[in-house]
């Protein structure tokens, strides 16, 4: 088929390249051996001492840790704000994406790099944006004090510090995504009768349903994790608005270290599984790109 | 049905892909846009379609104006060249999309669609794929799956862009043959984009040849070829302007 000739070409210059830019044995395996001692310091080596310390009293001080009301607290707050913001950022990162890659409209680009905007700034001044707006003598604070609305130092000033700080992780997965396949699928979809909804559901969705799983895990990920924008406007009232991050740091600074490490053991078990799941999605996302580009370019690279 | 088109215009941003186009095809009619890239054809047929909104003029369906409607409401059965398949789905499904979207008490029952779908595969002579996914079919295989699909939902009008563009000159051959001969039993009004002038005068029974977004000439395959409107068309064919 025309498939299969057509990415010949593609492969042959790519082994070929390989071997132009292969270097000594004694370099690639200094190489390899400077990635593996940094990976085994940074990465691995306080992972297991997050364990080790976990377990320093025993299994029994471990799970009594978990004992405690206010980790209790933290733990279900926790759950709570990620339950919150990822449906949030999920349906917020799909209406960007949409727009972005199906629509051309004045302003698109600033408006894709504004979603990268809580990647440059600094956690802590993303939860300072909203002390000065929510706060006590911020803008709206007079008049949510009026009427006895609390958001900073309470739940929904943690949920909205943790939206503002995993949106992007969406809206970038799927742009990307979405731009590589285009629009003709939708189009065609649409001249068959399919209104908009029917269109999402039976076309779009199924092709890029993995590019989504990816970023709602990476952005589960970040919203369960986030310490500093949490930490502004949280306010570390304990048994009430302290998350996970938070009541480890509470925990260490009280000296209660198997408290903190069985905690903090809880976050890196999330974290790993996080990482099995992206590299499940991503592989799968990555496919279906591929799929894409390998459909459009047997119907390019046919023409006469 | 009849499609007329009064006055359109099209920008984008500041190019104008279409001027002030004026063009009245008659029920029944197979007609070609010809003319080379950029000139304004494909997105005279998206207006048509209404996969484009027009910035100035009206598109009549039938006397109805439609220039508002949105694709969903044309019913017009789209070509594309890029075939757009839907990839996750089987060519069964690829076929079935168009009645499984319909409104609940228009959408035929499970037998009927899967009648039309076979009796649609066997015109476009591929019985027998309805289990395959597009990827595992040839160009020209998925191309004639297009068809079916566009078909499926009975278009009042065919509208296709560059149909035979992505394919070799073989296929490309047979499958122009195959269109004449279906518009010869079903003369179902079709309207069809190309930059191939013999494709255009082989099958279609009237051409309407483009250049920079203006209409240069309307006219049956002999009249365009045997006179010429303007140096433009003498050139772009590569045949003498008549001397009057």
């Amino acid at each position: 088929m025309a498939g299969v000739i057509s990415t010949l070409p593609v492969r042959a210059p790519a082994s070929a390249g390989r071997r132009a830019t292969a270097e000594s044995p004694l370099i690639k395996w200094l190489l390899i051996g400077v990635t593996l001692a940094f990976f085994g310091l940074f990465l691995v080596l306080p992972l297991i001492v997050v364990f080790q310390e976990a377990f320093a009293g025993g299994i029994e001080a471990y799970f009594a840790a978990f004992d405690d009301p206010a980790t209790r607290h933290a733990i279900w707050l926790t759950l709570l704000t990620a339950a919150i913001a990822v449906p949030v950022n999920t349906i917020f990162g799909l209406a960007a994406a949409w727009a972005i890659t199906r629509f051309d409209f004045r302003g698109k680009s600033l408006l894709t790099s504004l979603i990268d905007l809580p990647l440059w700034v600094s956690p802590v001044i993303g939860g300072l944006i909203y002390v000065l707006l929510y706060g006590r003598n911020g803008w709206l604070g007079p008049w949510l004090i009026e009427n006895d609305i609390r958001i900073i130092f309470a739940l929904p000033g943690i949920v909205l510090a943790t939206v503002f700080v995993t949106f992007p992780f969406v809206a970038r997965g799927l742009i990307p995504l979405m731009q590589a396949q285009g629009r003709a699928e939708e189009e065609a979809a649409a001249t068959l009768g399919a209104n908009g909804w029917q269109i999402f559901l039976r076309i779009t969705l199924p092709k890029i349903k993995w590019g989504l799983l990816y970023g709602v895990i990476l952005c589960n990920a970040r919203a369960m994790g986030e310490f500093g924008a949490v930490s502004v406007v949280s306010g570390h009232i304990r048994g009430q608005t302290n998350t996970m991050p938070l009541h480890i740091e509470i925990l260490y600074n009280e000296y209660q270290f198997v408290a903190a490490f069985a905690i903090a053991s809880l976050l890196s078990l999330l974290a790993l599984l996080t990482l099995v799941l992206k590299s499940i999605a991503e592989w799968r996302a990555e496919q279906q790109i591929r799929e894409g580009a390998r459909i459009l370019e047997t119907t390019t690279t046919t023409v006469p | 049905m009849s499609i007329e088109i009064r006055t359109v215009s099209k920008l984008f941003g500041k190019f104008p892909a279409v001027r002030q186009v004026s063009l009245a095809i008659e029920t029944g009619e197979l007609v070609a846009l010809l003319g080379p890239s950029g000139s304004g054809k494909t997105t005279l047929l998206r207006i048509i379609a209404g996969l484009e909104f027009a910035d100035e003029g009206e598109v009549f369906f039938a006397g109805e104006d439609v220039t508002w409607s949105s694709a969903y409401h044309r019913k017009a059965g789209f070509v594309f060249q890029h075939y757009a398949l839907f990839n996750h789905l089987t060519i069964y499904e690829n076929i079935a999309f168009g009645l499984r979207v319909r409104p609940r008490a228009l959408r035929p029952p499970e037998h009927e669609v899967s009648e039309r779908v076979h009796t649609l595969l066997e015109a476009v002579q591929l019985g027998g794929h309805e289990k395959r996914l597009p990827s595992q079919l040839s160009g020209g295989q998925r191309q004639r799956i297009a068809f079916a699909r566009a078909l499926a939902i009975e278009p009042r009008v065919l509208l296709l862009d560059e149909p035979f563009g992505a394919l070799d000159a073989k296929v490309r051959k047979e499958l122009r043959r195959w269109l004449r001969e279906f518009h010869e039993s079903t003369r179902l009004t079709t309207l069809f984009v190309t930059h191939d002038q013999d494709e255009a005068f082989e099958v279609a029974d009237r051409v309407v040849i483009i250049d920079r977004g203006t209409i240069q000439q309307v006219g049956t395959p002999d009249e365009v070829r045997s006179a010429p409107a303007n140096p433009f068309v003498a050139d772009f064919l590569d045949c003498e302007l008549a001397t009057h």
